[in-house]
């Protein structure tokens, strides 16, 4: 179910060489849309090779209409799902989007999927841009 | 000590040890690790919903067999989907290990608008066979969750849509109908695994 991403672009103009890339995205998941849903979720790490925080404002994918960044909650025993309007991943660090906490909401289709796309950026600062097969949630 | 004296001795120790043992298993009732077992089980209330197939749900059918029960909807695309994959990997897992009597999962709507019969039906599916879906009037559904204890509420979201925040817990209904124990979240495998059969061991 996981897939390891190809990795196109980090920070565009860090691109090839030996350099280690300033933002790792791996363990990617791509869930298919449930039965009935217009909605997938997407699931990775996000590793910071930089000594500075790397911020994520927002997530666009030609496959969807939109993603959005959220974080499910468990609150006195109720389930939210809260917004995230800026993903911060701290200098040498990971972050984990993972299921029941936080995640890609990559709502309504444009069409058939097979592999998904999804550009990370800062503002208008394009900083990742992977690709992962849809994969069936793993019962 | 003698040989002699010195391998008596070990028998008995050995002997006492695993008396000891015994007597601890017998004694000892197991415990849930994260269940809570609701000290007063209560009946299911009157109501009237429906199932995937459009047959009437009432608490009628939640006789007869052992039932995890969620709440949740077909929009929720983190929390919902994650706790039946873990409901439903946990029961292939005693199914794999041959046990007799497997837990339906059930699913109740806390959409009911935008749940169809159907649609909810598709979505169950998903997790397995033999799951029970359930829908219908938004003030049925508010009869089963104000009289189990289960929370909900509407959502809106920027974009003009909505979301539904809903109790995260896995409510337990033993074959006589009532509801007898709960797993909050988070919810994990492991956790029903080792529970589920202490909760109907004790039925």
């Amino acid at each position: 179910m996981r897939s390891v991403a190809l990795i196109v672009c980090l920070f565009l103009a860090a691109c090839g060489g030996e350099a280690e890339a300033p933002l790792v995205a791996s363990d990617i998941v791509i869930t298919e849309p449930m039965p009935g849903s217009h909605m997938s979720a997407g699931y990775m790490s996000f590793t910071n090779n930089t000594s500075d925080a790397i911020n994520i404002t927002h997530v666009v994918s030609a496959e969807f209409d939109a993603v959005e960044m959220h974080e499910s909650l468990v609150e006195g025993g109720v389930a939210k799902m809260r917004p995230i309007e800026t993903l911060v991943i701290p200098a040498h660090s990971s972050v984990s989007l993972q299921p029941g906490g936080k995640h890609l909401m990559l709502m309504r289709p444009t069409g058939a999927l097979h592999t998904v796309s999804l550009r990370f950026y800062n503002v208008h600062t394009l900083l990742l841009n992977v690709s992962a097969p849809v994969s069936r949630r793993n019962n | 000590m003698s040989p002699k004296n010195l391998i008596l001795g070990i028998l008995l120790g050995s002997a006492l040890a695993a008396g000891i043992f015994v007597a601890t298993k017998i004694t000892t009732p197991a415990e849930p690790q994260s269940a809570f077992i609701i000290p007063i089980s209560s009946a299911m209330p009157e109501f009237s919903l429906l199932d995937q197939t459009g047959a009437a749900v009432t608490a009628d059918t939640f006789r007869g067999q052992w039932d995890l029960v969620f709440f949740g909807f077909t929009n929720c695309p983190d929390i919902c989907p994650t706790t039946l994959q873990t409901l439903a990997s946990a029961k292939r897992e005693f199914a794999a290990a041959g046990a007799e009597t497997l837990p339906r999962i059930v699913l109740v709507s806390v959409d009911p608008e935008r749940d169809t019969p159907e649609l909810l039906g598709q979505y169950v599916d998903y997790f397995g066979d033999d799951n029970l879906a359930v829908t219908g009037q938004l003030e049925e559904v508010t009869k089963l969750t104000k009289a189990l204890g289960i929370y909900f509420e509407k959502a809106p979201t920027d974009d003009g849509n909505y979301g539904v925040n809903h109790s995260a817990t896995v409510l337990v209904i033993d074959p006589k109908g009532e509801f007898m124990a709960l797993f909050s979240a988070p919810h994990l495998v492991a956790d029903y695994l080792h529970d589920l059969p202490i909760i109907m061991d004790s039925q």
